[in-house]
């Protein structure tokens, strides 16, 4: 509990904003014992200006001393002024007798008259009066006959200590100021710098996908909350492969199942025909060689009907597997009508095929699935357009599709025949004028069940790929239209 | 007399079979697994096997053979029929056959890959003509004449005797026999078929050793 205390980004952020009021308070408390110190550093270097007396006491004081002064001999004055000049050293002094010269001087920061006349006296006087330096002008031994002695000294001596200090360091306290809040601004930077780049690292990675197509586990090397996020992440990759590996097992079970199924209704069904061929080589009566044929046209129809029953099952289950590919259609639809022909030929159908040039050639399609459509479609063809005997392949470019035409010569719709899935019946469909698609002719009812499965099969495949299609059928024949529309954006 | 090698667990069905490919003239061992049936692959002209059977399946048996053999042609025969199973076989075996098959196309199947494997008979006849596929010679019967085909001919009429009775568009023979894609409205392939019928045929303007299936291609048929 305690080490993920501090792990926790909410625990350092806390951390530094008590950092940083900490440093603030730490920094005034430094600047407070600077100045202290500073205080007594600067009364100690400068020779008891710290016990300063105010102007008004030196202005007594000097007009004390300058009446003590007797004979009015420059030797007494300027022992006056030495004096001074140890207990004041940054003052400067002089003194004018009483015949208006000027008679000593001491450390006198401007230039001054050797003579003075009433007016530059009483000049001088209005000149320093309040200004800067403080100035105070008294009689040599209280009369006017000993001239006047004046000192002047800088008003800063009568400064306070921290304005001097202020003034001395003023500038590096506010650059130490400054700096702090300036750490505090790297720190709390680097601090989001940090969390932000985990967390962009963390959405990358969670964009990377394996070979399965699921996300892959990431690495955690904290233990903080984007760590917590990291573990909660894995533990969800975890849960998804679970479950896809789960999912696969169950589609491996469900291929077996069918796979088992298809081959143990297979096998008797070869067995039959092998009874029924083994019979059919032997001299028999016209109606035992139509019973042999009846045989042989069911057991391929059984055989069609499991392999549609089987293909549907997956097709419901989503589970048939699909493998888009860029598909030259008038070659494949010619390829594939040419493993039909054998039967179409022995059945004797006239076969006319025209496949001429479409918009879009290309289609994205399932060759396999693809195949499959057109299987079925030739499959109902041969099985309930035998009495047309005629089958026509076909394109068809039109403004809005290109389209396989397959047409027969069956008898006609018999809309009742079916009680199988209608292929897609839509009523806003025109053109379709049979409601099942089952293609039968009129007296082959019950060859045709099975039909609809088949075309149930077409539908959803079609409708798979991304492909329409539309079935007319009318007592002259039936024609199916497998078709691309040019509004797909695929190819 | 070629041979074939049988494997099928359903006595019944591989009674039938035998039966019928034995009387259709050809040599057939019958096995009912897939135990020792690598020691034949040397003599065996043509597998035929079953997929599901007792101990070794067909596709495991299959892949020993080829391994054993890899020229032997081997065909499955297999009740299973989905796309999955079918691409398995299909990925070592030269044919896939579904459950109940009719014994007509099995032995028709079985022709087809001994031709393409070149194990068939040395004769093949087609109307007047006697082809000796392994001597690469063509001789009229009519007149015991040798037709002299240019190299080109001679690989299309190969090309249509290895898929003896099977329609053939005009994109598959040209890229077969030419090894480029074939570009539509292009007349050199019906231009060298034109060519082939004047030394073939009987009546080159009615075909009936190269026949036209309009619209879709060519086919020799015997």
């Amino acid at each position: 509990m305690k080490r993920r205390l501090f792990r926790s980004l909410q625990a350092k952020y806390m951390l530094i904003i008590f950092m940083a009021l900490f440093l603030m308070q730490i920094s005034y408390l430094l600047i407070a014992i600077v100045l202290s110190i500073g205080i007594d550093l600067y009364g100690k270097g400068s020779t008891g200006a710290a016990d300063m007396p105010s102007a008004g006491e030196i202005e007594a004081k000097w007009h004390a001393d300058a009446a003590r002064l007797t004979g009015g001999s420059a030797q007494e004055v300027r022992r006056m002024f030495e004096k001074w000049k140890a207990e004041y050293p940054g003052a400067g002094m002089f003194w004018v007798d009483g015949e208006g010269r000027l008679a000593e001087q001491m450390d006198v920061a401007e230039e001054l008259p050797s003579v003075w006349t009433a007016a530059y006296t009483a000049q001088f006087i209005k000149s320093r009066y309040g200004g800067d330096p403080f100035t105070v002008i008294a009689f040599a031994g209280g009369r006017a006959a000993g001239g006047f002695v004046v000192i002047e000294m800088p008003r800063e001596q009568f400064d306070p200590p921290l304005i001097k200090i202020y003034n001395r360091y003023g500038f590096w306290l506010i650059v130490g100021l400054i700096a702090i809040v300036l750490l505090f601004i790297l720190i709390s930077y680097l601090f989001f710098r940090g969390i932000r780049r985990r967390l962009v690292q963390l959405q990358e990675a969670m964009t990377i996908r394996d070979v399965d197509g699921l996300p892959v586990q990431i690495d955690v090397t904290k233990d903080d909350e984007i760590g917590q996020l990291q573990h909660s992440f894995n533990r969800m990759v975890v849960e998804l492969k679970e479950s896809k590996r789960r999912e696969q097992e169950e589609e491996q079970l469900r291929r077996e199942l069918i796979a088992n199924l298809s081959h143990d209704l297979r096998t008797p069904l070869t067995k039959i025909r092998a009874q029924a061929y083994t019979l059919g080589i032997h001299p028999l009566t016209e109606e035992g060689r139509k019973a042999i044929e009846a045989m042989e046209q069911s057991i391929v129809n059984m055989d069609h009907l499991i392999d549609n029953l089987m293909a549907y099952t997956l097709l419901m289950a989503n589970k048939y597997r699909q493998e888009a590919k860029q598909v030259d259609i008038i070659r494949f639809v010619k390829e594939h009508l040419a493993t039909w022909y054998p039967l179409f030929e022995k059945e004797g159908f006239e076969v006319e095929v025209e496949l001429g040039a479409v918009g879009h050639p290309v289609w994205t399609i399932d060759p396999l699935w693809m195949g499959r459509v057109l299987d079925n479609i030739y499959q109902n063809v041969l099985r309930h357009a035998k009495q047309g005997r005629y089958i026509h392949v076909s394109t068809e470019a039109a403004k809005e599709y290109d389209a396989i035409v397959i047409e027969d010569r069956g008898t006609g719709a018999r809309p009742d025949d079916q009680k199988e899935p209608r292929p897609g019946a839509s009523p806003s469909r025109p053109d379709r004028t049979g409601d099942d698609g089952g293609m039968s002719p009129a007296g082959s009812r019950s060859d045709s069940k099975g039909a609809g499965i088949g075309l149930s099969i077409v539908d959803r495949m079609l409708k798979g790929m991304g492909l329409d299609w539309d079935i007319r059928m009318t007592p002259g024949g039936t024609t199916i239209k497998v078709k691309r529309m040019n509004g797909r954006t695929s190819e | 007399m070629a041979h074939i090698l049988y494997v099928e667990d359903e006595l019944e069905i591989g009674g039938w079979v035998t039966r019928d490919l034995t009387g259709r003239g050809y040599q057939v061992t019958w096995l009912t697994s897939g135990e020792g049936a690598e020691q034949y692959a040397s003599r065996a002209d043509i597998a035929v096997l079953d997929v599901m059977l007792p101990g070794l399946d067909g596709f495991s048996v299959g892949k020993r053979l080829k391994k054993e053999a890899p020229d032997l042609p081997v065909l499955m025969l297999s009740a299973r029929s989905s796309v999955e199973d079918k691409i398995e076989g299909l990925g070592f075996a030269d044919d896939y056959l579904t459950k109940p098959f009719h014994p007509d196309e099995l032995a028709a199947r079985i022709e087809v890959l001994l031709r393409r494997a070149q194990r068939f008979e040395d004769v093949l006849e087609l109307r007047h003509l006697n082809v000796y596929v392994k001597a690469g010679r063509i001789v009229d019967t009519r007149n015991q004449q040798e037709i002299v085909l240019t190299g080109k001919q001679y690989h299309l009429f190969q090309y249509f005797l290895k898929n003896l009775n099977r329609i053939l568009t005009k994109e598959q023979i040209y890229e077969a026999v030419w090894g480029e894609p074939y570009i539509e409205g292009d007349k050199t392939l019906m231009v060298h078929i034109r060519h082939l019928r004047e030394k073939l045929e009987i009546d080159p303007a009615k075909p009936e050793i190269i026949e036209t299936i309009r619209g879709i291609g060519y086919r020799v048929r015997r």
